[in-house]
């Protein structure tokens, strides 16, 4: 079966549904209301989410990691939307965590619009199941509709959130 | 404190991957331009690696898909080989860059 995540064509037996990727969310790795002003503080407050998980041990080598990401580009995607992301050898699995901010952050986005949904998303360096890439194109797919960004941007729980993600109406 | 020449070296691993995947994750729709930027940041941090290290680094790339592998419940997740006992607890204090006995990739202790 083909499955096409973005303009990528990657050949996989079964394509990733919306609740395939709630493995990779956890409720410690959720913020509903980020105290973070600016790009510099969302990814220290979301770090420490990762670090306080036990995700990862050391936080600056993350915080390495996503800075030099930015330096490529933006992952200020448009619409509101951030997905800053990158493979670490800090990491040992795929984790995903996000923040709302109800003020919205200046992103250096795209599309130059504050950005309020931002989902960090972090891979070991080789995963054998090839799931980053996948679970980052599922993430833009399910953020590229409108409606899912409008219910994200209400979310007050985490079981809330996991509803969006995963479809449910 | 995470030694400092294996904090350089797990920056420079990682740097490694991002410049690999840049294509990948262009592909998916995110805005990335300029592996020179990258590419120039990689030369920065080699130049304050120690050469030996720098040399044992390169040579496993060549071998391994990843010269640095993180150890989870004292095993190497590279080879999964068990960490002699002896050197759990200097890659734990972060002091010393350990080699696995087994594969002879970096050690990186993840927990």
């Amino acid at each position: 079966m083909q499955v096409i995540w973005g303009t990528k064509k990657i050949e996989k037996d079964t394509p990733m549904e919306n609740r395939d990727l709630i493995e990779f969310f956890d409720e410690s790795l959720f913020i509903s209301s980020l105290a973070a002003k600016n790009k510099n503080d969302v990814f220290e407050e979301l770090v420490d989410l990762f670090v306080q998980a036990k995700v990862v041990r050391k936080k600056d080598i993350l915080l390495e990691m996503l800075h030099k990401r930015e330096t490529l580009g933006s992952t200020g995607i448009g619409k509101n939307v951030a997905i800053p992301h990158g493979r670490t050898t800090a990491a040992i699995d795929v984790k995903i965590a996000f923040g709302r901010s109800d003020k919205g952050i200046s992103f250096d986005a795209i599309d130059g619009k504050p950005v309020h949904l931002i989902f960090v998303v972090l891979a070991p360096p080789h995963d054998e199941n090839n799931k980053y890439l996948p679970v980052l194109g599922k993430l833009v797919e399910v953020v590229s509709e409108k409606a899912n960004r409008d219910r994200l941007r209400k979310v007050e729980t985490y079981e809330e959130f996991i509803k969006v993600m995963s479809g449910e109406k | 404190m995470l030694n400092e020449q294996l904090e350089l070296l797990v920056a420079l691993q990682d740097l490694d991957i991002m410049i690999k995947d840049i294509e990948d994750v262009k592909h998916i729709g995110f805005d990335v331009q300029g592996k020179e930027k990258l590419e120039e940041a990689r030369e920065d941090l080699v130049s304050k690696i120690n050469r030996p290290l720098l040399f044992n680094y390169e040579k496993l790339k060549t071998r391994y898909k990843r010269s640095i592998v993180p150890v989870k419940d004292d095993i190497c997740l590279g080879c999964f080989m068990r960490i002699p006992t002896s050197l759990i607890t200097r890659g734990r204090s972060d002091q010393d860059v350990i080699l696995c006995e087994g594969c002879g990739r970096i050690l990186y202790w993840y927990d």
